[in-house]
């Protein structure tokens, strides 16, 4: 009934007689029309009202301008009432003024037909909330009451004051208010439902309808025509009135079959036919006054429509019931079979009484095989019990359940379904069993099955190699961790652990640079990895790895970190030891350099200084002695000074201690010696957190040279680079060693620093014996180092670089000589 | 007390050692040589008297610890004092045992230096009288006859006559006879004092 109702409402709204709601053109052509159509049928009503008056009566038996403003209202929305109402006024005139009606009392007439109507469409609409149709009791009995009778007969009082006052007509108040009454009631039982029936109905149902129903349709009312005629016009109103029955059965006919429109249809031939035969004397109710012909009239008039109209409301009303039903159970077969879930539904008894398209194609089975509990053939033996279970349970708790089981595919292959059950209800809201859809989840049962599985060999790999896996919740500061990793950092398996619980575990030296790094990593997006000190409940020191990686939810915003630990303590622990040997060896190595260094050193330095001893204390003893002899003494001091000179002049000398005969020549990749300087390094690098880079030319030619000499100097640049980079960041802490082929036969190696840099006063003296910027430094590093470039024919220099830091270059010859 | 007609040799490469060195050792008054390297040292006539010889022990050709092995083959008496520019405990300590006065670093205060050139002159002086009364003994003993060496030997052992004569398988009388004459061409009149001179000429006791 509702969407019935709801497509009438929506044809209503492109039918001509509404199509003027779009305020926006009030005085489009299509309210023209209405305009036209509501004056036409003003004029028309009023034309046949005075046809069929009875003479000399004033009041006409059918007054159709009135029930004609009311279809108009009915039929438009309330906002175009004002536009319907002056429309009809101009017809009112024109009908009107060529009676000899005093043009007073023509206004007041109007005046009086428009409040009944505005007072029964008002009230119709009001009780029916929306536009009127004959299609439902209830909708009749409101028109019958609101528009047959409260209309009408609230405005005849004011109609029959009009006339009074007006000293129109003979006729006494109460006589003009009867008359009017009923005259207006037959009126609106014949012509409102003619019009709005046949209006709201329109052409649709004609055009639709089979041959049959047209032929029908003619034979119905040819039939009505010609009875009607021969009763109510050729019979007497002597003769037998059984005789007016005649019509009835047809008139039943069109009520039945062809609803309030033929009931409307019908009621208005059989009413015009018997109002025009009395109005030309003829027929049953022609009586000796027209007072009692319109009377006998109109009361077999009303006590035949308003029956007749019921009974059309009656049978659209279970007609249009069993459509809508037939429809949705259509309906709803329609989307089940196309669903594409399984679908089936049960009685109050537990047992099925449908499956869709879908079930039945999966099974391979038909439906009178799945009815009743057939479907549970289909079912895995392991999972019958279980299902049946679950379903009984819910069912006498009238719950939707849940549940999972195995059916047999029409292939023979059991697949895992899920389904699950709510209970229906009739439109009455009884119980009226069950209905339920069922999905194949094999797929992601096994996908999941694999995933645990996946899972669960990850995990114990993971423990297998002591690896942990964890998670970092970002926004909810939630770690995940596995089990292993939990106990191991002391943790019970289900407390939440926060960031600040882990960086409580790791070692405090190491708490600033792990936050760092991890930051880094977050505001960047990009991995990090990180070694790391943890200090286990039991005061245990570990060496952990840790590779992390920043997962971003919807918005781009970091949401999660995961990542994997490892236990390298014993791999750190050698590393170290390595380191520590390696360390040592370096060091004896630049300590046995430094030896030998400082023994020639010492050595040169302490021959002027024994002469200058033994001189000076030859003279002390000359003149102890009193034994002066003066040339003697000026001999004494001038070797004295010779002594002094030449021992300042071993210490300016001092890069000339390697003496390039002493330079071992073999032939060296430059290439090779930075690769050993790099290991040898890089436990330093570690310790100090410097990253080491090299750019190396691959197509260097060997040179001439000392390995273990030309080690040393780049061992002592990438060391000097270090410490110059103490305060850098450690995210910058970078030394790029490169070798490069020059054009000119040489060969030009550099190592650059993220450092301090050489600062001006510096920048003279770097490579000076003694010279030193570092606090246990003996300033022999650089001066050695020259000292070594030089003998291998090469030179070196320090600068700044634009961009910080510092940059070392020393050139070598490739045939070992050159003119340095 | 420096002894008489002791000498100094210096050898040292480095001009400026030498120069100041010498001229330290004059002005304490030690008779004083210098040499630039060891060959010429040991070109010169070996010196009679007491001698001392401070030697660098870095030095081209033959150093110092060449020229202590070599002067030992030689036996000969001169007392070396090391010195040196840069020197290493295992150095010292060979030169020590090898019966080097000292071992000093330059640059060394005067007093060490000539303490060092004292002691060893002292030294040297002692092992040079030590070496005279040993030659005196032996060329006395050169003038026994291999028979009366003989005797003599078993006689400062503490034996009697009969015991050599039967030691020897002669009569007692022809040993009499024998020691008379050791007594008389040794010049000596007790048996001690016999002892004592064959002790100074160390020749090995007969058991």
């Amino acid at each position: 009934m509702k969407p019935n109702s709801v497509s009438f409402e929506s044809a209503h709204v492109n039918s001509p007689a509404s199509g003027c709601n779009d305020t926006s053109a009030i005085f489009d052509r299509h309210l023209l029309m209405i305009g036209l159509w509501v004056f036409a049928g003003y004029y028309l009503g009023c034309k046949i009202g005075f046809a069929l008056t009875f003479q000399p009566h004033p009041v006409s038996v059918l007054w159709p301008p009135n029930s004609i403003v009311v279809a108009a209202l009915l039929l438009m929305p309330v906002r175009l009432w004002w536009f319907v109402l002056l429309a009809a006024f101009p017809a009112h005139l024109a009908a009107q003024l060529q009676s000899d009606v005093p043009p007073l009392m023509i206004v007041c007439w109007f005046i009086s037909n428009v409040s009944e109507a505005l007072i029964g469409a008002g009230l119709t609409r009001y009780a029916i909330g929306g536009p009127l149709r004959f299609s439902s009791l209830r909708n009749v009995g409101i028109f019958c009451l609101c528009v047959v009778f409260i209309g009408p007969f609230t405005s005849s009082f004011l109609d029959a004051a009009f006339v009074a006052w007006n000293h129109w007509g003979r006729d006494g108040y109460w006589e003009l208010i009867r008359v009017r009454l009923s005259s207006n009631a037959v009126s609106a039982l014949i012509i409102v439902p003619l019009i709005v029936t046949w209006l709201t109905n329109g052409v649709q149902p004609l055009r639709a309808a089979s041959r049959s129903r047209y032929l029908e349709a003619c034979a119905l009312f040819l039939c009505l025509l010609v009875v009607s005629y021969v009763v109510l016009y050729e019979l007497r109103a002597e003769s037998d009135l059984a005789l007016l029955f005649l019509p009835l059965p047809l008139l039943l006919w069109a009520a039945v079959r062809f609803g309030a429109l033929g009931a409307s249809t019908a009621i208005s031939i059989v009413g015009f036919l018997a109002i025009w035969s009395a109005s030309h004397e003829h027929g049953p109710f022609s009586r000796e006054t027209a007072e009692q012909s319109a009377l006998s009239i109109e009361i077999f008039l009303i006590g035949l429509t308003i029956p007749l109209l019921f009974l059309a409301a009656l049978i659209e009303e279970r007609a249009t019931g069993k459509n809508e039903l037939r429809e949705s159970e259509s309906r709803f077969q329609i989307v089940a079979d196309a669903a594409p879930v399984l679908i089936w539904m049960s009685g109050v008894d537990q047992r099925c009484t449908f499956f869709n398209k879908p079930w039945l194609d999966f099974t391979g089975r038909s439906m009178e095989q799945e009815l009743g509990d057939g479907w549970l053939q289909g079912v895995h033996r392991d999972d019958v019990q279980n299902c049946l279970a679950i379903y009984r349970q819910a069912f006498v708790a009238r719950q939707p359940f849940v549940r999972q089981y195995r059916l047999r595919r029409n292939d023979g292959e059991y697949r895992w379904i899920s389904g699950q059950g709510v209970p229906r209800r009739d439109p009455q809201g009884r119980f009226a069993g069950y209905i339920g859809s069922c999905v194949d989840v094999t797929e992601l049962v096994k996908k999941d099955q694999a995933l645990r599985e996946s899972e669960e060999r990850m995990r114990v790999a993971a423990e297998a190699v002591n690896l942990g896996i964890w998670e970092w919740d970002i926004i909810k500061d939630e770690i995940w961790a596995t089990n292993a990793r939990r106990a191991l950092l002391g943790w019970p398996a289900s407390d939440k652990i926060a960031w600040n619980d882990f960086i409580s575990r790791v070692h405090p030296d190491d708490r600033d640079r792990v936050r760092h790094t991890v930051d880094n990593a977050i505001h960047s997006g990009k991995d990090f990895d990180s070694e790391y000190r943890l200090i286990l409940p039991d005061g245990i020191l570990r060496w952990m790895s840790t590779r992390g990686s920043v997962q971003f939810d919807e918005a781009r915003k970091p949401a999660r970190l995961l990542g994997i630990s490892m236990d390298i303590t014993s791999r750190k622990q050698a590393e170290l030891d390595a380191q520590r040997d390696r360390a040592e060896l370096s060091h004896l190595s630049r300590v046995a350099l430094m030896g030998e260094m400082s023994a020639s050193i010492a050595h040169e330095l302490n021959q002027p200084l024994a002469g200058i001893l033994s001189n000076a204390a030859a003279g002390q003893r000359f003149i102890d002695r009193g034994d002066v002899n003066l040339s003697e003494i000026r001999e004494i001091l001038n070797d004295i000074i010779a002594d002094g000179r030449r021992a300042g002049g071993v210490v300016r000398g001092i890069r000339g201690m390697v003496k390039k005969e002493q330079v071992e020549r073999r032939s060296v990749n430059l290439n090779e010696v930075v690769a050993d300087a790099l290991r040898m390094a890089s436990p330093d690098a570690v310790l100090r957190s410097c990253q080491l880079q090299t750019s190396l030319d691959a197509n260097l030619p060997a040179i001439q040279g000392d390995p273990v000499q030309l080690q040393q100097v780049l061992l002592n640049l990438v060391i000097n680079a270090f410490d110059a980079m103490r305060e850098t960041p450690t995210s910058s802490r970078k030394v790029l060693i490169t070798t490069e082929l020059n054009g000119d036969g040489t060969i030009r190696t550099s190592v650059r620093d993220h450092g301090v840099g050489i600062s001006e006063n510096m920048q003279d003296r770097l490579f000076d014996p003694f010279f030193s910027t570092k606090t246990e430094g003996l300033g022999m590093g650089l001066a050695i180092v020259r000292s070594i470039v030089e003998a291998h024919g090469g030179t070196i220099e320090g600068a700044n670089v634009n961009d910080g830091g510092a940059r070392f270059e020393f050139v070598l010859p490739i045939n070992g000589h050159s003119s340095a | 007390m420096i002894p008489t007609n002791s000498l100094v040799f210096l050898i040292d490469d480095d001009p400026s050692v030498r120069k100041g060195v010498s001229r330290l050792l004059r002005a304490a008054a030690f008779k004083t040589e210098a040499f630039a390297s060891a060959s010429d040292f040991l070109a010169r006539d070996q010196h009679t008297g007491p001698a001392c010889v401070i030697v660098d022990v870095r030095m081209p050709g033959i150093n110092g610890m060449h020229l202590q092995d070599l002067l030992l083959q030689q036996r000969r008496e001169e007392q070396l004092v090391f010195i040196t520019g840069h020197g290493n405990i295992s150095m010292c300590a060979q030169a020590m045992k090898a019966g080097a006065v000292d071992f000093l670093q330059k640059p060394f205060r005067d007093t060490e230096l000539l303490g060092c050139v004292e002691r060893a002159l002292v030294r040297s002086a002692q092992q040079r009288q030590r070496g005279l009364e040993k030659t005196e003994a032996r060329r006395l003993l050169d003038l026994l006859t291999p028979r009366e060496f003989e005797v003599m030997q078993l006689v400062v052992t503490g034996m009697l006559n009969k015991q050599i004569a039967a030691r020897l398988g002669t009569a007692e009388k022809t040993i009499k006879v024998h020691r008379g004459r050791v007594m008389k061409k040794l010049a000596l009149e007790s048996v001690a004092e016999l002892v004592r001179l064959v002790q100074t000429a160390r020749i090995a006791a007969v058991t």
